[in-house]
């Protein structure tokens, strides 16, 4: 096959062209010390461009950017991506558990909406500051004021 | 009551270890590293720990990885010292002080950060002792096995082929799961297997089944909770239960608790009805010992030094305020005089000198300059009239409980007031927030060492159980079992009775004491009534994936369609994959190789060529 190999070749091209100009730029992060005698000194990665690429593509995409650009591909309807093995959600309605002990909870408190089981938890939920009491939502994800 | 505490104070006590991890020393990779062939270097790159090794071929292969580090890194702290440069893994000693500047590759359990990730191959290489053969040119002559991520995105993986081929200089490399070799590292060889892995680890927690040896990626299911997310549910709850103590609860710590107080309920429910019982409660609850802190001490004293600390920084408050009015009036009553004297100079009639004074104010008319004195002399009026004011409160004594809002409401809010008032505000309301007691005991005597405990009850069961119940934390994705189920489901009756026979379980956060029963427990739950099923905790959950990779590379050192070389690399792009027995599925989809801004208008030309030449080769 020659196209794969003409690519191939004009690829590296063009990546050698733009070790050149970077050689400079390397230079400052290479430590003080000698460099390691086990890699390339020139090389530059691709995904983050520094400051050879300008300022647009200065920093590492992160997992949500990648899997966003990914769901574009021209993926077949079984293919197994990253996304597509993610677990589905719970069919099962969630057991409710006690915010203070993490005892079976019976009872929600009307005022901070915060699980308990029983009179004493009740009486330390009413005696909380407020800051603890967002905190014990928080952890359950339950903080949005829903009517 | 009071011998029956005291008796129960002093039993299940723990302190914090607080370990430190020694910094490794750079090995030389000895006579094990120089054979005939290249020996290869086995990398389990996890987003909890990085483990690296040699695979030395001969009867022995050797114990454990010679290096395992944590897998990130930090600057050391103030600032870049030096050219000293990031500090990775074991070097870091405890990561406690440099918590916020700890930086991973990983984002969930995908190396994204690839920079990052060159520090933590080049402390490997550097530490195991790897050298350039050749010289004058830097690059890696082994072959390398490394571990990546289930289906994990093509970018990244480019992205990794990339450093590794093109920085490191690496003649091959194989990617791998880290669970499919723990999987084979527990099986016999010669068998072609299948069975069921359930995998565990810092960020998630995959289902896979595996058919006849190879993975069957379309029913492989992932849930988003491992270890860091139980780690963090445990320092939230301790932290709510503890407010004072909060800057003592620290991530290391709570993976201390994980790893040695807690363990996994059988029946969760059965369980939390057990510790209702104060008498369970008290032979079972881990009281953590925190060392001793006199900031803590000192804020639950009497709440009248507070209140007597809040009135002392009040009056300093006023004082100041006071001293700046004057100030303020002085240099008011200053300009004052000199506009008064250019004033008279133009009654005078000395309109050279009026006009040069004028120049020198910066003003243009006398009208301006009228209207200036006049604005001026109220200012200074209104600032008498406030001194009067404050000299009269000052006197007036503040004694009650509650002082803070008659005492703010006393001083006349000027702007340079509401400042002061805004930073010292803060101040009083941190100081609400008492110290919590324990809910479930009291302690009638005052007993210093409990004040710096922390009572790990129920959390022991709580915060494993997120992987069984992500509702405790909020997910909604389904739990182990029910992950488990669906993936069973979308098998035939036969193919699931094989699956289960052959269940694993691997990976550090399998670790739990009781995790085995109770993955028992739920397969008996939702397997038919007396079928049967087996269950197996690997040999050794963390080390195991390291283990098979290391197996499976001496393995397949000769076989040469599972190895990706360096001119596959070339030809077929960076996301390119050998499949083998312990990898992902390799979809042919080719993505368009990411260049530079100056270069880019030429390659994405030939990238949409190429990604279209290869969907063409698809279909």
């Amino acid at each position: 096959m020659v196209k794969p190999d003409v690519q191939g070749i004009s690829m590296d091209g063009v990546s050698e062209n733009k070790m050149v100009p970077s050689d400079f730029s390397t230079g400052p992060m290479e430590k003080a010390a000698k460099p390691l005698p086990f890699k390339d000194p020139n090389f530059v990665h691709s995904g983050h461009g520094g400051a050879v690429a300008g300022k647009k593509n200065r920093t590492w995409k992160n997992l949500k950017q990648i899997l966003a650009s990914e769901r574009a591909l021209p993926w077949q309807l079984n293919d197994p991506n990253y996304f597509s093995i993610d677990a589905p959600p719970s069919f099962k309605p969630a057991k409710k558990y006690s915010d203070v002990s993490g005892l079976l909870a019976n009872y929600t408190d009307p005022q901070s909406k915060l699980r308990f089981s029983t009179i004493e938890e009740f009486s330390y939920i009413r005696r909380l500051p407020s800051d603890v009491v967002t905190g014990y939502l928080a952890l359950r994800k339950a903080t949005s004021i829903v009517p | 009551m009071a011998a029956a505490t005291a008796a129960g104070l002093a039993t299940n006590v723990f302190p914090f270890r607080d370990a430190r991890a020694a910094p490794d020393p750079v090995l030389e990779a000895g006579p094990v590293a120089h054979g005939s062939l290249p020996v290869p270097l086995v990398l389990d790159n996890g987003s909890f720990q990085a483990r690296a090794g040699w695979a030395c071929p001969g009867p022995d292969p050797g114990p454990e990885p010679r290096l395992q580090f944590r897998a990130v890194c930090a600057r050391g702290r103030g600032g870049a010292r030096g050219g000293a440069g990031p500090q990775v893994g074991n070097a870091l000693g405890s990561l406690e002080p440099l918590r916020w500047m700890l930086r991973s590759p990983f984002d969930r359990n995908v190396p994204v950060n690839l920079e990052l990730q060159e520090l933590l191959l080049d402390y490997s290489f550097q530490h195991l002792g790897v050298s350039s053969q050749v010289t004058g040119e830097g690059c890696v002559d082994h072959p390398i096995v490394l571990t990546e991520a289930v289906c994990t995105p093509l970018y990244s993986r480019q992205m990794m082929s990339e450093l590794l081929f093109e920085c490191y200089g690496i003649p091959k490399v194989a990617y791998g799961i880290d669970s499919l070799f723990s999987f084979y590292h527990n099986n016999p060889k010669n068998m072609i297997s299948s069975g069921l892995i359930i995998s565990s680890g810092y960020q998630c927690t995959h289902i896979l089944p595996i058919l006849e040896g190879r993975l069957d990626a379309r029913n492989c299911k992932r849930i988003n909770l491992g270890g860091s997310q139980a780690a963090g549910y445990l320092q939230r709850l301790l932290q709510l239960k503890y407010p004072g103590h909060l800057a003592a609860i620290t991530l290391s710590r709570m993976e201390e608790i994980l790893h040695e107080h807690s363990y996994i309920a059988e029946d969760y429910v059965e369980e939390l009805q057990k510790w209702r019982c104060p008498d369970y409660y008290e032979n079972n609850v881990h009281k953590m010992q925190l060392p001793f802190s006199s900031k803590l001490l000192g804020s639950t004293l009497t709440s009248e030094e507070k209140q007597e600390r809040r009135q002392q920084q009040l009056r300093r408050l006023q004082e100041l305020n006071a001293r700046r009015r004057e100030e303020k009036l002085q240099l008011d009553q200053e300009r004052l005089d000199r506009l008064l004297y250019v004033q008279e100079l133009l009654e005078d009639g000395q309109m050279d000198q009026f006009h040069k004074a004028l120049i020198e104010l910066n003003m243009d008319s006398p009208e301006e300059l009228q209207s200036y004195i006049q604005k001026l002399s109220a200012a200074v009026e209104q600032a008498k009239q406030k001194i009067l004011q404050a000299e009269v409160s000052l006197e007036v004594d503040v004694v009650d409980s509650k002082p803070e809002t008659p005492d703010l409401e006393q001083l006349e809010p000027s702007l340079e007031d509401v400042e002061n008032i805004n930073d010292f505000e803060p101040l009083f309301s941190e100081e609400t927030p008492e110290v919590e007691k324990p809910v479930a005991t009291v302690q009638p005597v005052f007993n210093l060492a409990a004040y710096h405990q922390l009572f790990v009850g129920t959390e022991r069961i709580r915060a494993p159980e997120i992987i069984f119940q992500p509702s405790l934390i909020g997910e909604e994705q389904a739990g182990i079992a029910e992950t488990l189920q669906y993936i069973l489901d979308r098998y035939p009756k036969d193919v699931q009775e094989l699956l289960v026979q052959n269940v694993l379980l691997t990976g550090g956060n399998m670790m739990y004491p009781g995790m085995k029963v109770r993955i028992e427990k739920e397969l008996l739950e939702m397997r038919p009534f007396q079928s049967s099923f087996q269950v197996q905790l690997a040999a050794n959950p963390v080390l195991d994936a390291w283990y098979g990779a290391r197996d499976w590379a001496l393995d397949h050192l000769d076989n040469e369609d599972v190895w990706i070389t360096r001119k596959d690399y070339e030809e077929k792009g960076g996301g390119y994959l050998r499949e083998h027995c312990a990898s992902n599925v390799y979809v042919p989809i080719r993505l368009p190789k990411q260049a530079s801004r100056s270069a880019e208008a030429q390659a994405s030309g030939k990238g949409s060529g190429a990604s279209g030449g290869g969907a063409g080769e698809q279909a």
